[in-house]
């Protein structure tokens, strides 16, 4: 049975059908990432067979997870030498609530190191390419799991974002990738970054698999205090019923944008119009701002979360840090040192505020706000070291949303002249997930993604 | 605002409170590439922040507590607990001597 680029919906109806058994699914994508992972680098490690057969909505379903998600008994590297040989003693919230649907982990996926990065060349195991180009990147950090999930190593992957680490891989890889809002899913047992930013969430094919599975790992978890007790609504019921939206097009988001990246995202709001949205244009504070929020207050919890890493308890002695964790961890040392407290990290905080209280603002005016994912498609391996904050430059777009806390989508819209896919991104008011999924679906139904995916897996046949 | 300076001296401060040995020549990358940093961020001294409070984090939840008598399901055994560690002696984790 021809199995190549089917999203989980239509697998999970397979298996249902006895069409395919559980053991020949979780076969033939091994099978896939044997004769692909050489050269993509996608994935850390492999699982031979499913783990554990829990029953479920997603039974017999494998997922790849990003590699900062503690797996009981299976390597957990967070891309770091630190933790070559660690072998977590318990599994994430989001990795056993998947379980327990009935999921089985295939194996964990590349990324930058300790998630410090956006091309996943930080990884101290080598970067993951881009399937579009393997002289490429990926993006990142999640990098590993968009790289699986467009080249179909996985049927699904599951990805965590600090500011841009699911959508801007997803953009340049050219598949699903949500952020939902900050609380509104666990963190608990991910390796943490900056813990008042981190956000786990799917990266799939389809809109209405990431609905599928953002209601799987949603809600309140007793073991991370900042997850909210609101009501988890059923994403893919409310994904069937489209509604017209009011969308706002922030202006400052379009600006140093690469011209051609423009043109695709101004013909998809023509699709949106055409579907019978409104558009209108809302002011917003500038990206440049968001790109120093963030990075003030990404450093200053690095420095802290890292300071863990002693190797008494596990792990390796911290001579194995690489050079961008130690930069962050020293830039984060001095910013929350006495005396620039005040100027740096509390000035941040400020900001942000700021930040959150112009979203509130203007989602009291539209539905959801789009703009491009990324200002670039993916660049060439390398070219990340000729910046310090690189990613930071890459993620400007993502890190509003990441900073304030709201959920956001990146969406393929179609590819540049190089053939590479660009990301659009929906983002949403507060626990709006429901809003950005509608948009997203509408435009899936419309346009299919122009195809790009079955166009990117002629190159990878079984 | 004035440009961001740091001297090796504070490099090496900076190092020895996150617990990290630096090369010689990996301190003045460091010198360069973190004033390169601080000096983007001071477009913030740009916007107005007074009277603004800061945001600490974004879903404003206070004081979230156990219910009392809770089973603890997240312990681990003491196979669990040493089962990552190269130190360890009889039912302790083993470090340096710290006086």
């Amino acid at each position: 049975m021809k199995l190549l680029g089917k999203s989980i919906t239509e697998l999970l109806e397979l298996l249902k059908n006895k069409e395919i058994s559980e053991q020949d699914l979780f076969n033939y994508f091994v099978k896939r990432e044997k004769k692909y992972n050489s050269s993509l680098n996608a994935f850390l490690s492999l699982e031979e067979r499913p783990k554990q057969a829990k029953k479920g909505v997603l039974s017999g379903l494998p997922i790849a997870f990003k590699d900062n998600f503690c797996t009981k008994d299976i390597k957990t590297t967070a891309g770091s030498k630190i933790l070559e040989n660690f072998n977590p003693p318990y599994s994430a919230t989001v990795v056993e609530r998947l379980e327990n649907a009935g999921a089985a982990v295939l194996g964990k996926t590349n990324m930058d190191a300790w998630a410090h990065g956006s091309s996943t060349e930080t990884s101290d195991f080598g970067p993951t390419k881009n399937p579009w180009d393997l002289k490429r990147a990926p993006g990142g950090s999640s990098g590993g799991s968009a790289a699986a999930m467009a080249a179909y190593l996985t049927p699904a992957a599951i990805g965590s974002e600090t500011a841009g680490s699911i959508r801007q891989p997803a953009a340049w890889c050219g598949v699903v990738g949500l952020k939902p809002t900050y609380g509104r899913v666990s963190r608990y047992g991910v390796i943490a970054m900056g813990s008042s930013l981190d956000c786990p969430g799917p990266i799939t094919s389809t809109v209405e698999d990431a609905a599928l599975l953002l209601k799987l790992i949603a809600g309140k978890d007793q073991f991370d205090a900042t997850t909210t007790p609101n009501e988890v609504p059923d994403y893919t019921k409310l994904l069937k019923k489209p509604r017209k939206m009011t969308i706002g097009i922030p202006e400052d988001y379009f600006e140093g944008v690469d011209e051609e990246v423009k043109r695709k995202i101004f013909e998809a709001i023509e699709v949106l119009k055409k579907l019978g949205h409104g558009i209108k244009k809302v002011k917003l504070i500038s990206p440049k701002y968001a790109i120093s929020v963030y990075t003030i207050i990404q450093r200053s919890e690095v420095s802290s979360n890292l300071a863990r890493y002693d190797s008494i308890r596990f792990g390796n002695d911290r001579t194995h840090f690489g050079q961008e964790a130690k930069r962050r961890m020293m830039l984060g040392t001095y910013t929350l040192s006495h005396g620039y407290y005040d100027a740096f990290y509390k000035k941040a905080q400020q900001v942000r505020t700021l930040i959150v209280e112009d979203y509130k603002k203007t989602f009291k005016e539209v539905d959801v706000i789009i703009s491009s994912t990324t200002p670039t498609t993916a660049l060439k391996l390398g070219e990340f070291e000729k910046y310090p904050f690189f990613g930071e430059v890459m993620d400007m777009l993502n890190e509003p949303a990441a900073i304030a806390g709201v959920p956001a989508i990146s969406i393929p819209v179609g590819l540049d002249k190089n053939t590479l896919p660009v990301g659009l991104q929906i983002i949403g008011n507060y626990f709006k997930e429901e809003d950005i999924l509608n948009l997203a679906g509408q435009f899936e139904k419309e346009t299919g993604f122009f195809g790009i995916h079955s166009q990117l897996l002629k190159k990878y046949p079984d | 605002m004035k440009k961001a300076k740091l001297s090796t001296k504070d490099i090496l401060h900076l190092a020895k409170l996150s617990n990290l040995k630096l090369t010689s020549q990996e301190i003045k990358k460091m010198e360069s590439q973190l004033v390169e940093t601080l000096d983007y961020v001071q477009n913030l001294s740009e916007i107005n922040t007074t009277k603004v409070s800061p945001t600490n984090h974004t879903v404003n939840l206070t004081n979230e507590y156990f219910e009392d008598g809770i089973k603890n399901i997240r312990g681990l055994s003491e196979q669990q607990v040493f089962q990552n560690t190269k130190v360890k002696k009889g039912k302790y984790f083993s470090v340096k001597k710290v006086l």
